[in-house]
């Protein structure tokens, strides 16, 4: 014992305290786990089970489970409308911001660097006004815009401004990892215009990002409320809440079913944009971009 | 000062598109015109008859007259309702809002009228949605064809929507029929269909039913009341606030006892919190549902597939009765089809529709003359003695206990 | 020369901005300032801190900050817990994955998800009541007091805080533990004296980014609430003239001084954030 360094002394040391000190920090997480799961266990078994809450009992435990309540869901006609909409509204929505965000961001990184902090900042600008606030600000604009606002598909820039600090973020990293100068200025040199620039070059080795930034948006589009609600737009997450009314299960299904569902998207994306190279950071794309997205 | 004036840029251009769409809606409106005043001619002769026996209650001798002049009147107009079916074959769909299926079985009455007019559509939107749900849908949807064609609002909500000039007046052929309480003098609205606010009770949950309001403050229904809305959004919740008062001191003038009723309700933990709906209702979330007493039948079959017995208490302290208003939208993209839906609530079909679902039909005393009221048609209605006893409020006292509301439900009940 | 040309490339970027959010948000502050008869004036913006409106406010900033301190302390642990084990080599990874995915998660479905949890006939109330004897809804606990939208915000709240954590966390040098009990000192003291004070820029930053996040949600109150006390839903109310007919400057104000404490709630974040970033190069 005596002849080991004294580095390895406060080794074991801070080992022993961590042996002690793991309990914490397991404690922590297994608790946090079970607040997640929690919650989706019992949509489940209010979406498949038949059983009021005030007859359920070891007795009724098992009985009454079937999928009714979501088959009803999926068959209703509104639902697939409402479905529809939201999925036409997101992909117009990620159409809209990958148009005007790809060139913008190129533009930023290839002419004027120092742009930079002010286009950051300018993403930022959608947290200041929330959704409520912002389509608060929509009303009074009725009148004078009645012809497009009447649309459904109004929405899309909207949306597109409250999914922008992701998206930007998403793309400003995908692009910042590349050497974009250089790839330009090579294929402007061997005679590409702007356009194939960035449909052959720039893109493809973006797509990561590219990929990210869709999914956030359609996340965003597919789960926004406030400004469907107050235009009366029926998006899918205004129909889940007037659906729960009159099926209860049945709009609890779909409740789940898009909860689920979006994990397991973003758990794919996170599986088609895991890095691949030792230098890039070591964590999947949504938590890059929602992290720095925050700011 | 220079955002503004883009801003005014941004809107002289729009304008005129806005401009554009304006023009083409009002051709639309003026073929619908000559319809319309054909009926109002029709109507103005039945009304002269007809003013002359306005109560609720009217001697059968009274309805008699009425339902012959009514008759002569639709038989002079039947030509219009021809007219007026055809025009809405080739419109094909009338925009419903907020009518529930269980409500007054208005599920039998959307059948019969696909029954009767194959094809057009009767779609209902947001069929939980208040009666302020339904002006603020007309109000944001107005120039899309998505618009409600015809809303089932709230004396409250109607005297509203006729201040801000929402609806497109319209008399129909069996208005004749329907006591002056339950028409706006204008034309505006007919109220189809009244009812009694009773208690709708899950027996399985409270073997013990409340009788009175008073009961309601019973510890043992604590967490178990519930309304359906926010009075100052929904009729239903508007008239229970309304019976409370009147159980509790307060009149048809007066409904501040009403709020402290609930008040204290909320504080006692007797008012569960959660607003009523078939979904509440089956999961036994909310077992004493303070709610129209045509409510019952339409989900009793429900509960009892999910294992719950029902029954449906008149709270004898405070009897209050109050109707619905139905009437056409102004602008709304399907007017013939509006007026058509108008003409069948009110049509045999349709008054003993809501009979068969619970609802006092307006037109009760002329189908009971006429004959065509069963003794099982009646078997979900009220007690008669409590019919009786009804007194609709006067748009001043709507407009009294909304104000009331407005200031005291927020503080008191909804936010306490 | 060349150089202004260049910042054309933005003007796409700035006018899709001004309008679809700077015109909206002009029109906010315009009809706050103006009254029915188009006269201006500042009463709305002050009316909308009185009275009804004042406790709406109150309530919300009181919700909004415990939620945000719920978030931030869970946040935190979790953030630690997943840097310090390094056992289960999959844990990491996994908390990183699922805190990018339920950061984003949110809204209607949330809302869903806890009425069938915690509600009046939720699983878990049915469990306290029927295993434990313990009656959630016997005191005055509902789904939508504060304490009940802090535990539902939560669900958003403890990853978001996790994201922006963990980094500095992980910029915690091992080096410093070490040159901190090598010169005698205490896990005590290296958290006062050296991890916290690193830390709060990030834990600070943090915490008002849940504030803002919380402040403004709307979605999973609506579902969950009626109240009026929450000032997205009043707002909402306003709009749709449910408080009070012909009162919609109030409503406006409302949205106003909403946009000023967000501006605010933000500015600060970012200063902090540019901070914290220094401890992580």
């Amino acid at each position: 014992m005596a002849a080991m360094s004294s580095e390895t002394t406060v080794n074991n040391r801070m080992n022993l305290l961590g042996r002690f000190g793991r309990l914490g920090p397991i404690l922590v997480v297994v608790a946090t786990a079970l607040f997640f799961v929690l919650p989706l266990l019992a949509m489940a078994r209010f979406a498949f089970q038949s059983v009021p809450m005030i007859s359920l009992g070891w007795s009724t435990l098992f009985k009454r489970w079937s999928f009714e309540g979501v088959t009803k869901a999926f068959k209703d006609e509104e639902f697939r409308t409402a479905l529809g909409l939201s999925l036409r509204l997101a992909a117009g929505t990620v159409a809209l911001t990958l148009a005007l965000l790809v060139p913008t961001t190129l533009w930023v990184h290839v002419r004027i660097p120092k742009a930079r902090t002010f286009v950051e900042f300018l993403t930022v600008l959608p947290y200041v006004i929330p959704p409520i606030a912002l389509v608060a600000g929509i009303l009074p604009l009725k009148p004078h815009a009645r012809w497009f606002l009447n649309s459904n598909y109004s929405l899309i820039p909207f949306y597109a401004v409250l999914a922008l600090p992701f998206t930007f973020r998403s793309l400003d990293a995908g692009v910042k990892a590349l050497d974009v100068k250089t790839l330009v200025d090579a294929s402007r040199s061997l005679g590409a215009g702007w356009g194939t620039t960035i449909r052959r070059v720039i893109v493809p080795n973006i797509r990561s990002a590219i990929v990210s930034a869709s999914f956030l948006t359609a996340a965003v589009v597919l789960g926004e409320y406030a400004i469907a609600r107050t235009l009366l737009k029926r998006t899918l997450p205004a129909f889940m809440q007037q659906y729960q009314g009159r099926e209860p299960q049945g709009g609890m299904a779909l409740a789940l079913a898009a909860l689920v569902g979006t994990t397991a998207l973003f758990a794919l994306l996170s599986v088609l944009t895991r890095p691949r190279r030792a230098r890039e950071v070591d964590e999947p794309a949504t938590t890059t971009v929602t992290r720095q997205a925050m700011a | 000062m220079r955002t503004k004036r883009t801003t005014m840029v941004i809107a002289i251009v729009l304008s005129a598109g806005l401009a554009l769409a304006a023009c083409s809606s009002d051709s639309a409106d003026t073929t619908a015109a000559p319809v319309e005043t054909e009926a109002a001619v029709a109507e103005t002769e039945a009304a002269a008859v007809e003013t002359e026996a306005a109560a609720v209650e009217t001697e059968a001798a009274a309805a008699e007259t009425e339902a012959a002049a009514a008759e002569t009147a639709a038989a002079a107009a039947g030509g219009d309702l021809t007219k007026l079916a055809a025009d809405c074959t080739t419109e094909g769909q009338v925009n419903l809002i907020a009518l529930p299926d269980e409500w007054a079985n208005y599920k039998g009455i959307l059948q019969s009228f696909r029954d009767k007019y194959p094809g057009v559509k009767n779609p209902v939107a947001n069929p939980d949605a208040s009666s302020k749900d339904e002006m603020e849908a007309v109000k944001t949807l107005a120039g899309q064809k998505d618009q409600p064609d015809n809303v089932d609002v709230s004396p409250a909500i109607a005297q509203e929507m006729v201040a801000a000039g929402m609806f497109e007046p319209y008399t129909p052929t069996s208005a004749g029929d329907v006591p002056a309480s339950l028409k706006d003098p204008a034309g505006n609205w007919v109220g189809s269909y009244y009812g009694i606010m009773a208690f709708l009770v899950n027996t399985k949950i409270v073997p013990n039913a409340p009788k009175t309001f008073a009961d309601l403050l019973k510890p043992e229904y604590k967490g178990l009341v519930a309304l359906n809305g926010d009075p100052r959004e929904s009729g239903a919740a508007f008239a229970a606030v309304m019976a409370a008062s009147i159980a509790n001191g307060g009149s048809a003038d007066d409904i501040l006892p009403g709020v402290k009723f609930f008040a204290d309700l909320k504080k006692s933990g007797n008012l569960g919190g959660t607003d009523v709906t078939k979904a509440t209702m089956v999961a036994g979330e909310t077992p004493i549902s303070i709610d129209w007493s045509y409510n019952l039948p339409g989900i009793k079959a429900d509960m009892e597939t999910a294992g719950f017995t029902t029954a449906l208490a008149y709270p004898t302290d405070g009897v209050y009765g109050g109707f619905y208003a139905q009437g056409v939208v102004k602008g709304s993209p399907h007017q013939a089809c509006g007026k058509l839906w108008m003409e069948h609530i009110l049509s045999d079909e349709g008054a003993l529709g809501y009979l068969g679902g619970g609802a006092i039909p307006a037109r009760f005393e002329a189908l009971v003359a006429a004959g065509k009221v069963t003794e099982e048609a009646k078997v979900n209605l009220p007690p008669a003695e409590l019919i009786s006893k009804i007194a609709f409020l006067t748009p001043a006292q709507i407009t009294a206990a909304k104000d009331v509301l407005a200031k005291e439900w927020g503080p008191q009940v909804a936010d306490a | 020369m060349r150089r202004d040309r260049s910042w054309l490339g933005l003007v796409p970027l700035l006018l899709f901005l001004f309008l679809f959010l700077i015109v909206p948000a002009v029109s906010v502050f315009q009809r706050a300032l103006t009254d029915n008869d188009g006269n201006l004036g500042t009463k709305a913006l002050k009316d909308a801190f009185t009275g009804q409106n004042f406790d709406a406010f109150e309530f919300s900033v009181r919700l909004s900050a415990q939620a945000a301190l719920v978030g931030v302390v869970i946040g935190t642990l979790l953030a630690y817990a997943a840097s310090v084990l390094r056992r289960p080599r999959w844990l990491r990874s996994v908390v990183t994955s699922f805190s990018g995915v339920a950061a984003n998660l949110g809204g209607i479905p949330l809302a869903f998800a806890f009425i069938a949890l915690l509600g009046r006939q939720g699983l878990l109330t049915k469990i306290l009541d029927g295993l434990f004897g313990f009656e959630l809804y016997g005191g005055s606990f509902t789904l939508d007091s504060t304490w009940g939208l802090t535990t539902v915000y939560s669900y958003f709240n403890v990853p978001l805080m996790v994201l922006i954590t963990l980094p500095a966390i992980d910029g915690l040098k091992a080096s410093w533990r070490e040159a901190c009990s090598n010169l005698g000192g205490t896990s005590w003291t290296y958290w006062t004296r050296v991890g916290l004070p690193v830390l709060a820029p990030s834990i600070l930053g943090g915490f008002l980014l849940l504030f803002a996040n919380s402040f403004s949600a709307y979605a999973t109150a609506a579902a969950i609430s009626q109240k009026s006390l929450i000032v997205p839903l009043r707002i909402g109310f306003y709009l749709r003239g449910d408080v009070s007919a012909n009162e919609d400057q109030l409503g406006f104000s409302l949205a106003a001084w909403m946009i000023v404490i967000m501006a605010i709630s933000m500015g600060l974040y970012w200063i902090l954030r540019k901070r914290a970033e220094r401890w992580q190069r």
